[in-house]
């Protein structure tokens, strides 16, 4: 069956009435948490993780794309109205966006920003369904060792790459393999850093990891500053939500350029949404007629940006649905959610999972008309979500957090865990440690350690063979360059001039 | 708290992590990896990264939110840490002898107050509110297992 039968026979599962509820109930959710400032996509699906055992893996992933995409696009209400970027990568339509508002244009600051993020989501949309294929086709000449070459590089780039500091990067990603290894080795039988609790012999749990280092450790954190104790200023949505004629004029190119840069970084190992969305922001500002606005709300610095953060996300869906790789701490629980189902992930999951995942990918077509037809429209009710006063907006987010956790398997030690792990997330998010190579190395280490023995056992415990073999060679050197050449240019731009 | 007491901290996570590797049993199986060398090359790195981490602190080249201007902490932090951490051990020693509702409506408070909401009526309405939907939300409408909400009445 060739892509393009099978995106539509995955349009056929996804436009079915309960497919098509999930999916809404995903869009409506994932607006609200990209709405709400403290809640993101990756915490929301680690708490609806629970519910993996009741409801079918489509109906559930249907509703975790829809998710995704929704905090992509609430997370630019939050920005243009309050100017509370939830994520790095909203921090362009915060500065742009706010200023619009300011000036009486919030309404078209919302509408560029839906608009663009429709027109962004359905190009890496587009650009998924037709590369997805390709890649899996190459993935499939890989074996142990270039899967382990390929997770080596993909935690390095997390680490090194993003973040402020490579060496904190480092740690949190150490900690997070560490965390990772805790349970019984699969393939011997024994216990490692189990301290003899029968408790901790399955190992750690993702979701008790990324809730309470996402929800608990930044409520910790906001209720540690003090500052968060009434809600913000939030803007009037005052004017027209219909852009005139110079605004359509100015924002299309905006779009599409930013959807050029957001789907190809965004589907790298280490590509993120910051890097794109910075890339459009600048980028329009060059070509702009008015560069004199920016900084004073310039359409074009909502428009190119919010495109970008979208095609970003589309792309982060690449590795993940193509090689098994998540990229993103969002990612890393979607692939513990395939592990709850049971379902191997890598490039065969388009040949075992075929249904799945192209119905998945119809979502995203839907999911994108379902979030424009949402956002605009509905940008009073996010107005109102605005004004939940912090203290009873964090009770909700904690009682909720606790409750998954507790749901997931009635134990009050991952409770426990939960709040360890909220104070682990507070003194990371005061000292400035990323969260992300935590979660990507609690998820990752255990499987790359699997394929490294795998591709031992095979070569007879030959360890040349991570470097004899072209493709795991080069994986490994692009890993090594990552580790090396930033600092060396850190050290040569330190360099007092002569 | 400062940079150096995370180096701390780490360092005693390194010794921690080490002791467990050394009491890995070893595998009767005959194999190119055995349990344990995964564990001790991610240790040996992080006792490297802590090393590093801990004399980069003792340099003051590490970064404390709390040094920052717009970041720093109002009066009261610990005891506002201090309200949100009892309202998660009032969860965990609740949860077992009365159901969900009360303590998670004891949490919510906890959370709440840690946010400056005065501990009083309007609160305890509110989180038990809160707490009363999820329940509902979560054990009645999609079966998630959360016990009881109320041992004595549902």
């Amino acid at each position: 069956m060739s892509s393009f039968d099978a995106l539509l026979a995955g349009f056929g599962n996804a436009l079915q009435p309960v497919t098509l509820m999930w999916g809404f109930v995903g869009c409506f959710v994932g607006t609200l948490v990209g709405v709400l400032p403290g809640i993101g996509p990756a915490l929301t699906i680690a708490l609806l993780l629970p519910l993996t055992y009741h409801v079918p893996a489509t109906s559930m992933f249907v509703m975790f794309a829809g998710i995704y995409y929704g905090a992509a696009y609430g997370g630019s209400t939050t920005s243009i109205l309050i100017k509370t970027p939830g994520e790095a990568s909203s921090m362009m339509t915060a500065l742009e966006g706010n200023k619009m508002a300011r000036r009486g244009r919030a309404g078209q600051a919302l509408a560029t920003a839906a608009i663009g993020s429709f027109v962004a989501g359905t190009i890496g949309t587009l650009a998924l369904t037709f590369f997805a294929p390709m890649v899996v086709e190459a993935a499939l000449a890989f074996g142990p060792a270039e899967y382990f070459s390929l997770m080596v590089l993909s935690v390095v780039a997390v680490s090194a790459v993003l973040g402020n500091s490579m060496l904190r990067g480092l740690i949190a990603l150490t900690v997070g393999a560490l965390l990772g290894l805790i349970g019984i080795d699969l393939q011997t039988g024994q216990p490692r850093f189990t301290f003899g609790q029968a408790a901790l012999l399955d190992g750690i749990e993702v979701t008790v990891a990324a809730v309470g280092i996402f929800a608990v450790g930044e409520a910790l954190y906001l209720a540690w500053q003090g500052r968060e104790s009434k809600a913000g200023e939030v803007m009037k949505v005052s004017g027209s939500l219909w852009m005139s004629k110079s605004d359509w004029a100015r924002s299309w190119k905006a779009w599409f350029r930013g959807a050029f840069y957001g789907f190809p970084i965004g589907a790298m190992p280490a590509g993120g949404a910051e890097l794109p969305t910075l890339l459009s922001y600048y980028t329009e500002k060059k070509l702009s007629k008015h560069p004199e606005e920016f900084g004073h709300g310039a359409i074009e610095g909502v428009a190119g940006p919010e495109a970008a953060n979208n095609a970003a996300a589309a792309g982060v869906l690449m590795p993940l649905l193509t090689l098994g790789i998540p990229t993103s701490a969002t990612a890393a629980i979607m692939l513990s959610a395939f592990e709850g189902y049971g379902i191997q992930t890598g490039p065969q999951l388009f040949a075992s999972q075929g249904s799945l995942v192209w119905t998945l990918i119809a979502s995203l077509y839907i999911g994108n008309v379902i979030l424009l037809i949402l956002n605009l429209p509905l940008v009073g009710l996010w107005v109102k979500l605005l004004k939940i006063p912090p203290p009873w907006l964090y009770a909700g987010i904690i009682v909720i957090s606790t409750a998954g956790v507790y749901g997931a398997g009635n134990s009050v030690f991952n409770v426990g865990l939960l709040f360890f792990f909220g104070l682990m997330g507070y003194a990371m998010r005061r000292f400035d440690f990323p969260a992300a190579p935590l979660i990507v190395g609690l998820i990752l280490a255990p499987m790359a350690e699997q394929s490294m023995r795998q591709a031992l056992t095979i070569s007879m415990g030959d360890w040349s063979t991570f470097v004899t073999r072209p493709l795991s060679a080069s994986l490994i050197g692009i890993a090594a360059l990552l580790l090396v050449v930033p600092a060396l240019l850190r050290k040569r731009n330190h360099k007092p001039s002569a | 708290m400062k940079p150096v007491h995370i180096a701390f901290a780490l360092a005693a996570l390194f010794g921690v992590a080490a002791w467990q590797v050394a009491v890995i049993p070893e595998s009767l199986m005959q194999m190119a990896v055995g349990p344990s060398l995964v564990p001790a090359a991610v240790v040996a790195a992080l006792g490297v990264l802590a090393l590093l981490y801990g004399i980069s602190a003792v340099r003051g080249r590490q970064v404390d939110e709390s040094h920052a201007e717009d970041q720093s902490a109002l009066p009261g932090a610990r005891t506002r840490l201090l309200s949100l951490l009892a309202g998660g051990v009032a969860f965990m020693a609740l949860i077992g002898p009365l159901g969900f509702i009360v303590p998670g409506t004891l949490c919510g408070m906890g959370v709440a107050r840690a946010f400056d909401a005065p501990l009083g009526l309007k609160s305890l309405a509110i989180c038990a509110a809160i707490a009363t939907s999820f329940w509902l939300l979560f054990a009645v409408l999609l079966g998630v297992g959360l016990g009881p909400g109320l041992p004595w009445f549902f």
